[in-house]
């Protein structure tokens, strides 16, 4: 019975996989990853592929869904420039790996290790001794025209002797099946965060398959990065940082993810100062020394004073503290210049002239214009080439520069393509076209092939280079391979690296047997504490704000009309706000909710998922219903809508958020804004000269209105009103409670140690406390508490010279 | 000639600035067989707390100076005593210009005065088709290099009105050649335009001029302040030749020459980057005083 079963089993399998496969036809003249030429599996995927074809179309379709839910909770995007402006996109993740046999990847790292020492000499010889210009191997004016040979740098021999830390290749298979690097990254090379967020996301949709496949972990490389990264730092008690340009960056999110993953700070420009040439980063504990950057931000920008004059994302000196010796950049100021694409042209050259071997894995065929006899033959044969800026460093023609690939432009350049070859000269390079292979990837109910390259990250460490066992592929949207890049509909896909036996369990976590690497301190730079500041100010005074609506909004429901006095006097108060009550959702609210997620954006690395993603919720709520609701009943339910959503983020917040300085500037920006808000609505509404009801509002507003029954067990009057909202510490809103938080946090900020002197933060908040304590609900009277408010937000200048400056 | 050289720059600020980093560069170079620094001092007040003296990538001197502390104005005074000897090509030992380009690619040398950095764009000079058709049409058949940078410089001076008041250190020079008027810093940019326009290496010269002219003489243009001119290369046998279109002549024994660059970023008298909530305005004053009773020099 089994020795009968068993085969039809197998032939049950293989009509499975057939189906999987139907419409898989790889090109004629094309390599791919899956099939052999004559239309075999290849062994290192044949295991996947069963795994996949025992499942039904509803059970990939589900697994599919987990990664992308995976990736959508993680809050992984990119950033797409468009003809419409700037959009935040969702991870446009390929549900299918690629899988390389172990023993083809040993091959392919041990050529790209050769390749980043020969990047390294070639760096250094150009920042250096120029013996390749001088020897004819590379032309003096590829060099000089060059915009990433940053001159300041030159004679500028790194800190530790190592111009390049953290490399990446993009490689394609060519037709043969042989392996071509299609371009250098060495200026700030990303995607490694993305290939861990690939795998995770991946993780989810194969768990089981996973488990058992022999797929060589990534944790071990990033392990082998931060500990090189702590390495770098010397002997000396100073820090790592991860230098990103910012929010606006297409791949801030791997910037902040990434630098989160490896335990350091994420930095930018403006948190950094240079003092007698060391590198500080301004926390709001003072300067603290930092010598090792990983800089995602390109080195033309970094320094202002003596690089590009115009960035405003760089530090002024910062080409200074390089050349004092006091900080190691990853990678160093200026290796940008090894990206660029006519060094294609000259590198076999200069592998055969510096190590007497040929490369191993050769780079594709190129021919930098600047020569005649190159620029022949690339006009005698334009139309088997691409035909783009030489100085530019992607794998494939950017979009917005004229190109011309198989001898047709992108654009209209005016002239005919010889013309343009002459006039631009050594500001072209012809490549050969390459078609690269094909892959895997779900179309319809099945496997279609699709175009692909690789990103491969080698890190540099004491005993010399280590290659990921993975990397990020990039997927064509169809057939032809001009439509890789992410930003032209293309994919991205885990690439698994699989074993003939069982590979280790790698974590962050270091083996027992390693030597402990001492955490970093934690650090609070100055601009991240500024935000989290506004972060709770803003966030208080749109709850400050939907609360006054709210009340507004009920009153008008309920009196069926807006003319009442107190409707008049709360229509005024708004007004003062700069909100205008005729508007359902007033634009000044839409616009406070703005700054506070614009706050967030920047400390990104600093929140949790959840907390942004609550945040996120409020904010796109608050959009989509503006110009939506009318005052009133409508209004009000809004309103109560934002506030549920609101007690959301500061939930996650306030519940989650670790107690570290951070959480206290923004506790202390909350409580100064429910201070002066408080102190203001009192002013208003609990003036004798204020209409009847305001007493009320003001209590509604507070929403203490619970609080009030219970404690006084009267109506309202001017004193329970005042007492409860400003002087009666047992109540979270009231102002004392504030003044109070706020002295609390303040003693806990760095320079506030205990038996010795104020800090100016400290004194004007005890005055606060001590103006507030003294008085009864009969002297509070309106020009005293308008009074005491102005000596509320002068805590917030405080504050800023204190810390933030 | 000897010379006394003193400049001053003031800077002052409508707001505290906090904090700032700059570059200095005041300090007249040594000029192989043109130019020979006996003395120079420079001052800066008030005192900056970091201060740190070093050639850069030209092989200028340039000074780096920070302030920590909040300051309402800045003064920068230079006094040098200068020996500058009369030069300028006395043969025209340079190529015809469609042999330039084979002795700028046979030229295999990265050194800061090497013509590769001074061919292509640079961050202020652009090279726009209409500076190059300038260009073409006023030198484009003269017999030598050396000719068409003189046929430039005197076709610019020609075209060009010097007006002072009328352009400001970031006007883009195309602005200005288009507008016809301007500056020694118009000038000379748009000259260098001009030159690499016709593959010629042209860099940036800045500097100052004798304060007053020798009996019988007119007075030079651009004396009070800080002047610049053009350097160009004039093929591998006679090198670099300074032109000042600003007054049509081979720059000579009146010009001290302070720096060299691409274009006016690299030269900057003072380039910083400071921290200040208002607006600033600065004054120069100049003086190249001739020393009566000249010492002889070797």
């Amino acid at each position: 019975m089994t020795e009968r079963a068993l085969p039809s089993k197998a032939a049950a399998r293989e009509a499975r996989i057939a189906r999987l496969l139907a419409h898989y036809r790889p090109l004629d003249g094309v390599a791919d990853e899956l099939l052999t030429a004559d239309g075999a599996i290849r062994p290192v995927w044949a295991e996947f592929v069963a795994a996949l074809a025992d499942m039904d179309a509803e059970e990939i379709a589900l697994r599919r869904a987990r990664g992308d839910q995976y990736l959508s909770d993680a809050g992984v995007y990119y950033r797409r420039y468009g003809a419409e402006g700037v959009a935040e996109r969702g991870w446009p993740l390929s549900h299918v790996p690629i899988l390389i046999d172990e023993t083809e990847w040993e091959a392919i790292g041990a050529g790209l290790v050769q390749r980043a020492d020969l990047l390294e000499a070639v760096v250094a010889d150009i920042y250096g001794e120029n013996r390749l210009v001088a020897r004819g191997d590379l032309p003096a004016a590829l060099v000089a025209g060059n915009p990433e040979w940053l001159r300041p740098l030159v004679g500028v021999t790194p800190r530790g002797g190592h111009f390049l830390h953290f490399l990446a290749f993009d490689i394609g298979r060519g037709p043969q099946g042989q392996w071509w690097v299609l371009g250098d990254r060495a200026q700030a090379p990303s995607g490694a965060g993305f290939a861990l967020e690939n795998r995770i996301a991946t993780t989810r949709i194969y768990p089981d398959h996973l488990a058992r496949a022999n797929v060589h972990r990534l944790a071990g490389f990033f392990r082998t990065f931060r500990d090189s990264l702590l390495a770098l730092r010397g002997t000396e008690r100073s820090r790592v940082g991860v230098l990103t340009p910012g929010p606006m960056n297409d791949t801030y999110f791997e910037h902040a993810y990434i630098a989160r993953y490896l335990g350091f700070t994420l930095l930018e420009g403006e948190d950094l100062r240079v003092r007698d040439g060391r590198l500080m980063v301004r926390t709001v504990a003072g300067l603290n020394p930092v010598s090792v950057l990983w800089r995602r931000l390109d080195g033309a920008y970094a320094d202002p004073l003596e690089l590009a004059e115009t960035s405003a994302l760089g530090t002024p000196g910062l080409v200074g503290a390089v050349r004092a010796g006091n900080v190691t950049l990853v990678n160093a100021l200026g290796s940008g210049i090894v990206e660029t694409r006519a060094l294609l042209a000259f590198l076999p050259r200069i592998c055969e002239a510096l190590t007497g071997a040929p490369l191993a894995i050769p780079n594709i065929a190129t021919w930098w214009c600047g020569e005649r006899g190159a620029r022949e033959a690339v006009k005698a044969n334009a139309t088997r080439m691409s035909i783009g800026s030489a100085y530019s460093s992607g794998i494939l023609f950017d979009a917005n520069e004229p190109h011309a690939v198989a001898g047709v432009f992108n654009r209209d350049v005016g002239r005919s393509l010889p013309d343009w070859i002459d006039e631009k000269g050594g500001d072209l390079v012809g490549q050969e076209v390459v078609t690269l292979s094909t892959t895997p990837a779900f179309a319809g109910g099945g496997l279609v092939p699709r175009p692909m390259s690789l990103r491969v990250f080698l890190v540099r460490t004491a005993d010399g280079w280590r290659v990921m066992p993975g990397g990020f592929a990039r997927i064509g949207h169809d057939e032809g391979s001009s439509a890789l890049a992410l930003q032209h509909g293309g994919s991205a896909a885990d690439v698994w690296v699989v074993a003939d036996h069982p590979v280790p369990d790698e974590t962050m976590l270091a083996a027992p047997s390693a030597p402990f690497v001492r955490p970093q301190p934690m650090v609070l730079p100055s601009r991240a504490a500024d935000n989290l500041f506004w972060l709770g100010r803003y966030m208080e005074r749109t709850e400050h704000t939907v609360r006054l609506l709210r009340a507004h909004n009920i009153r008008i429901a309920e009196a069926a009309s807006d003319d009442t006095p107190v409707l008049a006097h709360s229509r005024a108060y708004l007004a003062g706000l700069g909100v205008d009550a005729a508007e359902g959702m007033p634009d000044a609210l839409v616009q406070t909710v703005e700054a506070a997620a614009a706050a967030a954006a920047k400390i990104r690395d600093r929140f949790s998922v959840d907390g942004w993603n609550a945040l996120s919720d409020l904010s796109q709520t608050i959009q989509s219903l503006s110009g939506r609701i009318t005052p009133g009943d409508d209004g009000a339910r809004a309103m109560g809508l934002l506030l549920r959503k609101m007690s959301s983020f500061s939930g996650l917040v306030h519940e989650n958020m670790y107690r570290l300085t951070g959480w206290r500037f923004m506790s202390i920006g909350r409580a100064i804004e429910r201070a002066s808000s408080m102190t203001k609505l009192l002013a208003a509404f609990a003036d004798p000269a204020a209409p009847e009801g305001s007493l009320d509002y003001a209590v509604e507003v507070a929403d203490s209105e619970m609080s009030h029954r219970r404690r006084y067990a009267v109506a309202t009057n001017r004193s329970t009103v005042v007492d409860l909202l400003a002087l009666d510490p047992l109540n979270p809103r009231a102002v004392i409670h504030q003044l109070n938080d706020i002295d609390r946090h303040v003693e806990a900020l760095p320079g506030s140690e205990e038996h010795r002197q104020l800090t100016p933060m400290q004194r004007i908040t005890l005055k606060a406390r001590a103006a507030f304590a003294v008085e009864t609900p009969e002297t509070l009277d309106t020009a005293m508490l308008l009074a005491l408010d102005a000596e509320i937000l002068a805590m917030s200048d405080i504050l800023a010279a204190s810390y933030l400056d | 000639m000897l010379y006394d050289v003193s400049i001053r720059v003031k800077y002052r600020y409508d707001a505290n600035v906090s904090a700032s980093r700059d570059l200095v560069m005041l300090t007249p170079l040594d000029v192989a067989n043109a130019q020979r620094v006996i003395l120079s001092a420079l001052t800066v007040d008030p005192k900056p707390d970091e201060w740190n003296g070093r050639r850069d990538f030209f092989g200028n001197n340039v000074v780096e100076i920070a302030f920590h502390e909040p300051h309402r104005d800045v003064t920068f005074a230079l006094k040098a005593r200068v020996e500058r000897m009369a030069s300028g090509p006395s043969l025209d030992l340079s190529p015809r210009l469609a042999d330039l380009a084979g002795e700028i690619a046979s030229h295999r040398s990265l050194a800061g005065r090497a013509p590769h950095h001074f061919v292509g764009a640079s961050p202020r000079i652009p090279l726009a088709a209409e500076t190059t058709r300038y260009a073409r049409a006023v030198a484009g058949r003269a017999p030598s290099v050396l000719a068409a940078v003189v046929a430039v410089g005197e076709a610019l001076h020609r075209d060009i009105a010097y007006r002072p008041g009328v352009t400001t250190v970031s006007t883009p020079l195309l602005d200005a050649f288009r507008a016809r008027h301007g500056v020694c810093q118009d000038f000379t940019h748009i000259m260098i335009a001009c030159l690499r326009g016709l593959a010629i290496p042209a860099g940036y010269v800045s500097g100052c001029l004798r304060t007053l002219p020798p009996p019988g003489e007119a007075r030079l243009e651009g004396a009070d302040a800080t002047h610049a001119w053009v350097s160009a290369w004039c093929g591998a046998e006679l090198g670099w030749v300074e032109y000042d279109p600003t007054n049509a002549c081979l720059a000579g024994a009146d010009h001290i020459v302070i720096a060299y660059g691409r274009d006016y970023g690299d030269v900057a008298p003072v380039r910083g980057v400071t921290r200040t909530a208002g607006g600033h305005s600065s004054d120069q004053a100049v003086d190249v005083i001739p020393v009566e009773s000249a010492v002889a020099t070797g």
